[in-house]
């Protein structure tokens, strides 16, 4: 009963972002791709196939960067906006539900989007070089981090829209998102000071933090290189960790916030 | 009459967009014409820090290597077509991609080669390309092309056999070399440089790549050598007729029907080799083939793209 009305929160949302249009950004994703097949063998040397995978990523990346963060701003605050949050509410339904039901909706949104790129940059690939190679399939361990970047994104996102505006909320997330992929930076500035009473601050701010530099594996995958299975597990299990824990913070901001 | 009006307000619309869109392409080559004197000062390098640029990538560091390898190469061919002889960008533009994805193997051998070659073909610092290599190697160990290139430069550009030799002889351990690299490890220790050996490592260069840049430009080093042998040996057969005759050869032509040559032999480039009055042989003028290449002056034609 409960997962059932999780999900239905979840393919509501779904619905409501592709009612939206969200995906019409496959259209600008297939024009990058087809560009970056047909114009970078001609400009540069012996990058053509590196070059189309890393911009498939970027792009996967950045495009679903957008939509988490354009999307996920709105997530609860649309639906007060709008009143229609309250007739939902009415229902034997708990605000969790309405948080996870939302946050695993947005998630389910970017999973499609994901996919679906995913299979554009495949078929560019096969455009450009005509077959494929057993180490192409590295690339599925980039996409994943991707997505799982994404689900931390999402999660930030969520946890700002419980109590802020649209606008600051996707200034909150951006900024998080740009801090995070500093997180060694600011952890070595920590130690560069040689105070030890710095030293602990800066390692408290690095834990504190999402780290979103640890997903980026683009470069290794675009070079066939593969990504360690025991990378790929302790990224998931620290995605997931940390998802949890901003999910458990919205959880909570938004059962204490007064509806009225 | 709606159904009249409305094709006549989309035209209207069109024809606008058109009128609006040629003003404003004809306003920018006005902007552009104005700018031009402006942009023509020397490229520069916002961020010289390839570790800067890393920090500031976002994640994105692998596809900004390939900007800015890409940005290398095009500075690269626009300073060969430009006939420019300063090439101060190169070196940072190659540690930017190098720092952003050591594992970018293409940008450490061309790379190298953009580094090392003679001015007016290149920034005529093979040091710097020895150090790109160097760098290469040890992010790359299993890469033991690079340690060919290597041996290469110490062979071509710097005439340090020595080096040379130990470069193929460090390329040879890895499993994965092929067995010509110890070959030219002996081959360089035993006689140095000659021609045999500079026209097999050329050969392997044409061979390893597939850029129609660098493919060209090895096909004419191998064209410029060949010729130099070609020469040598007809110059050889121009001496032992002066010997069997005690004249010197008057073209060619007699040498062949002395019974000396079967024919009269083209340079690669399908020029005959012509015999001058002072007894040596050279090339025939109209003939593309250069013989010492790299000191000749650059293509007239975009070298790289």
């Amino acid at each position: 009963m409960i997962a059932s009305q999780i999900l239905a929160i979840a393919r509501n949302t779904f619905r409501e972002a592709v009612r939206d249009r969200v995906l019409y950004n496959l259209v600008a994703f297939a024009v990058i791709m087809i560009a970056t097949a047909l114009l970078f063998g001609e400009i540069s040397i012996g990058i053509q196939k590196t070059i189309l995978i890393n911009i498939g990523l970027s792009s996967i990346s950045i495009f679903g960067l957008l939509i988490a963060i354009f999307l996920g701003i709105g997530l609860v605050y649309k639906e007060m906006d709008k009143r229609s949050l309250y007739p939902l509410l009415s229902k034997p339904i708990r605000r969790w539900q309405f948080v996870v039901g939302k946050f695993l909706g947005l998630n389910l949104t970017l999973l499609v989007n994901t996919v679906l790129m995913s299979l554009g940059l495949w078929a560019a690939l096969y455009y450009l070089t005509r077959s494929f190679q057993p180490e192409d399939v590295h690339i599925w361990t980039a996409i994943y981090f991707i997505l799982l970047q994404l689900c931390l994104v999402t999660a930030v996102c969520l946890f700002f829209s419980c109590f802020t505006t649209p606008i600051l909320a996707a200034i909150f997330t951006f900024l998080i998102y740009v801090v995070g992929s500093f997180a060694a930076d600011v952890r070595d500035f920590g130690r560069l000071t040689e105070n030890s009473a710095l030293e602990s601050l800066m390692s408290l701010i690095y834990y504190l933090l999402p780290n979103f530099s640890d997903f980026s594996v683009a470069g290794a995958v675009s070079h066939g290189r593969a990504v360690g299975g025991y990378l790929i597990v302790l990224n998931t299990a620290y995605a997931l960790s940390y998802s949890s824990l901003l999910l458990i913070a919205a959880v909570w901001i938004f059962s204490r916030r007064d509806l009225k | 009459m709606t159904r009249l009006q409305h094709p006549l307000q989309l035209l209207g619309m069109v024809l606008l967009l058109l009128a609006a869109w040629g003003a404003s392409a004809l306003v920018q080559v006005r902007v552009d014409r104005e700018l031009a004197p402006e942009r023509e000062t020397p490229e520069t390098l916002w961020i010289t820090s390839g570790t800067t640029v890393r920090a500031l990538s976002l994640g994105h560091q692998a596809l900004l290597a390939d900007i800015y390898w890409t940005r290398a190469v095009q500075y690269y061919g626009s300073r060969l077509r430009d006939r420019k002889t300063d090439f101060s960008l190169l070196a940072p533009l190659l540690d930017i991609t190098v720092t952003l994805d050591p594992q970018l193997v293409v940008a450490y051998y061309w790379g190298s080669m953009f580094l090392s070659e003679k001015i007016p073909r290149g920034a005529g610092e093979p040091q710097k390309g020895i150090e790109l290599l160097r760098r290469g190697i040890a992010a790359n160990p299993d890469q033991w092309r690079l340690w060919h290139h290597l041996g290469f430069l110490y062979y071509w550009e710097l005439q340090d056999y020595e080096q040379a030799a130990k470069a193929y002889q460090e390329g040879a351990r890895n499993p994965d070399a092929r067995d010509w690299m110890r070959v030219m490890a002996a081959a360089i220790t035993e006689k140095g440089g000659n021609r045999e050996t500079s026209l097999f490592l050329w050969s392997q260069i044409y061979q390893s790549t597939e850029d129609p840049t660098v493919r060209a430009n090895a096909a004419r080093h191998i064209d410029g050598l060949t010729a130099e042998g070609d020469i040598a040996e007809l110059e050889r057969l121009a001496q032992q007729f002066r010997e069997q005759t005690g004249r010197s050869p008057a073209s060619i032509a007699e040498l062949v029907s002395q019974g000396l040559l079967a024919g009269i032999p083209a340079d690669p480039a399908g020029f005959p080799y012509r015999l001058q009055p002072d007894g040596t042989v050279g090339l025939d003028t109209a003939s593309t083939v250069e013989l010492d290449y790299d000191r000749a002056p650059a293509p007239p034609a975009p070298a790289a793209r």
